[in-house]
């Protein structure tokens, strides 16, 4: 396979300039993301040493492979709800290696708010174990929880992806003959009691861990008897009296070697065989990805460049290279395995809407994975465009994509507006695994464009009143409703409500793509099937 | 396929057979029958072709061979004929370079009378919230910019044009 040939300047002002201010949007990134993982009061900290129980990031240490990677999901959840204050909406979720084994993580934080189940941590906990059933993962749950938040119960509790979700997902990881475990080194209460008890595998930690539907002070307001954590729910009652429990850990580490040990008794199923070829890195240097974004979003970039400094040996076969030219295509290697790239160079006009369709058949002819960069602003509009069919050839695009068996991955590279993010894997199209660049937007429309369609309506519906504005009245209405939309389109919004999986460096774009392409191959891949095509 | 190497600065096309006895380098202008034997010395062998004997020590880099030889080094890089022949031979770009698309002309950065080498910027174009710069096709002397920043124009309109080019 060729590779693609680099046409960037590296001493260019431009690539400098893009490089300077993508580095300082990277700098409050990291920064953003160490607080999320590890910046709490110090009260919560002396709270759990108090009660003599580890953080949830000394517990992954303990139960993941030593020096193996660990791809954390959506780190920066809830950054923008409850005021700041549930940071990773007070729940860990990843895939890490235990026992040399591909394993979903679901571990509550108890250094947030007792590890309380808020909305999004819910939405975070069933998104996790949706991966877990699309991609036949064995999930380990670490739980420690205060239980749902009450004062948003609404939130938590009733709706069909809400709580309930959590224990209907594991019912059906169980029914799929996916295993699970559960680690207790906290109280699992109500809901919460059904973790540890729907999972095949539980251990309590002694002291620490107890299981009851209702705690101690609930059950003295219902019946008025008084019983101890200990004797309801505790570790020695539920695996030698209930056999609610399976093991009980005399500590920490003893709860964690137990639960590493068990893993390892679980049957290992075959991969999925897809193509696959040595493992090298890209030729060109996978940093330069911060001076090829450009500082300014309108701005045009090749996503070439791009595909140089993700895919092995920065090599990459362009398929139909002179058709469709807004829609980059092509096969090329990530951490050796083979995938199909869609990438945006431009808007989508009729001949890349219908290259893009043709090109994910191909790809689910032969199970190549597909792997979606998105740059997109949408579709072509224009009278020229809907005489030649633009949404006739949208809705074939949407058929192959929406109907392709093969496992697919997104990356919001840039812009993904509107339709055109329906067309690329957008997260309502299932892919395996989606993220986000820090600089990325996604809306309807752009800022700028939704701000000025609302600002019109408005100052329309005041001049049928009689009423003429001034400049200055007009810039009253627009300016408040830019700056809402600004902030509604931006990466942490999105990450904040788990629109994605997480915002990436982009330069660790390849390494989760690698870890999210060999996750999937735990599946098997469907024979190819789609829906009709409007032709 | 062939096989291409490049030494000194020149392609050169050879190939390795064997005739069931020994080895035999073939070569566009005609076959060499040929035999290399390791000394036990790391990277030394013993070159035996043409009925003469040549000492010579090899040291094998990712893209190239780099062989030590009577004193000298010779590098002989390996060329994967794929990446070679289907790497695509550049076309010369036309006069014209036509609007992908409808759109805005944001700026003009050359004048009827500039000399412009390919690749460089001509305009920039703003359409379906993207802003696209246009650079010229191939290397020559603008002789139309019909466009200022501001204008709109259709599909396949001419945005710039260079004088034609002599032959």
């Amino acid at each position: 396979m060729r590779r693609i040939e680099s046409h960037i300047d590296t001493n260019a002002a431009d690539y400098k300039a893009n490089f300077a201010a993508m580095s300082e949007r990277l700098k409050e990134f990291h920064a953003r993301q160490h607080a999320a993982r590890f910046e709490r009061p110090q009260r919560d900290i002396d709270r759990l040493a108090r009660q003599n129980k580890l953080g949830v990031r000394e517990r992954l240490k303990l139960l993941l492979d030593p020096g193996t990677p660990f791809l954390e999901f959506s780190t920066l959840a809830a950054c923008r709800e409850y005021d700041g204050a549930v940071p990773g909406a007070a729940v860990v979720t990843g895939i890490g290696i235990v026992q040399g084994r591909e394993v979903a993580i679901h571990a509550n934080d108890a250094s947030v708010k007792g590890g309380a189940w808020y909305p999004h941590t819910v939405k975070k906990i069933v998104r996790l174990l949706d991966v877990a059933l699309e991609n036949h993962l064995p999930v380990v749950h670490i739980c420690d929880s205060a239980g749902g938040f009450l004062p948003l119960q609404h939130g938590v509790f009733p709706d069909r992806y809400l709580g309930g979700r959590v224990f209907r997902n594991q019912v059906k990881l169980s029914q799929a003959s996916i295993p699970q475990i559960a680690i207790v080194g906290g109280h699992c209460t109500a809901g919460g009691a059904y973790v540890p008890t729907l999972s095949d595998y539980n251990i309590i930690i002694e002291g620490t861990g107890a299981i009851f539907l209702g705690g101690p002070p609930l059950v003295k307001a219902a019946t008025g008897e008084e019983v101890g954590v200990q004797e309801l729910g505790g570790a020695v009652m539920h695996t030698s009296v209930s056999g609610t429990g399976d093991y009980r850990a005399a500590t920490e580490l003893h709860a964690f070697a137990l639960a590493r040990e068990i893993v390892s008794q679980w049957k290992r199923m075959p991969k999925t065989i897809i193509e696959t070829a040595a493992f090298e890195d890209p030729y060109y240097d996978t940093k330069e990805l911060y001076g090829i974004i450009p500082k300014d979003r309108k701005t045009q970039f090749d996503m070439r460049e791009v595909l140089a400094r993700i895919v092995d040996g920065s090599r990459f076969h362009e398929y139909q290279p002179d058709y469709g030219t807004t829609m980059v295509c092509g096969f090329a290697h990530i951490w050796g395995f083979k995938v199909g790239i869609l990438a945006n160079n431009g808007v989508l006009f009729n001949d890349s809407s219908l290259k893009a369709a043709h090109f994910m058949q191909l790809c689910n002819q032969n199970r190549t994975p597909l792997v979606f960069f998105q740059n997109i602003t949408g579709y072509m509009v224009g009278r020229e465009y809907e005489e030649r069919g633009i949404a006739k050839d949208g809705a074939k695009m949407l058929m192959a994509q929406g109907g392709s068996v093969v496992p697919k991955f997104t990356v919001i590279a840039n812009a993904s507006y509107g339709a055109g993010n329906y067309g690329m894997c957008g997260r309502a199209w299932d892919a395996r695994t989606l993220f986000m660049w820090p600089q990325a937007e996604i809306g309807v429309m752009g800022a700028d464009q939704a701000a000025n369609t609302m600002a019109d309506v408005k100052i329309r519906q005041l001049e049928r009143e009689g009423k003429q504005l001034t400049e200055v009245e007009i810039a009253a209405i627009r300016d408040p409703v830019l700056e809402k939309f600004r902030r509604d389109v931006e990466a942490y919004t999105s990450t904040s409500e788990l629109w994605d999986d997480g915002i990436l460096d982009p330069a660790d774009t390849r390494n989760a793509l690698g870890m999210s392409i060999s996750a999937a191959l735990n599946a098997p891949i469907d024979d190819p099937h789609y829906g009709i095509f409007r032709l | 396929m062939r096989r291409i190497f490049m030494i000194a600065g020149h392609e050169a096309e050879c190939w390795l057979t064997h005739d069931g006895s020994r080895f035999v380098l073939n070569m566009p202008d005609g076959a060499v029958p040929c035999q290399l034997v390791p000394t036990g010395a790391p990277g030394a062998y013993v070159l035996r072709t043409g009925g003469r004997a040549h000492e010579l020590r090899l040291a094998v880099g990712p893209e190239s061979t780099f062989i030590h030889l009577n004193g000298s080094t010779f590098e002989v890089g390996r060329v994967n004929p794929d990446d070679r022949l289907a790497g695509r031979e550049g076309t010369a770009g036309g006069d014209r370079l036509l609007a992908p698309m409808p759109g805005v002309v944001v700026s003009v950065a050359v004048k009827p009378g500039d000399a412009v080498t390919e690749g460089q910027p001509l305009l920039v174009i703003e359409s379906m919230k993207l802003e696209t710069t246009l650079t010229a096709p191939r290397d020559g002397v603008v002789a139309e910019m019909p466009f200022t920043a501001g204008d709109s124009f259709g599909l396949k309109a001419v945005l710039a044009q260079l004088t034609p080019q002599e032959e």
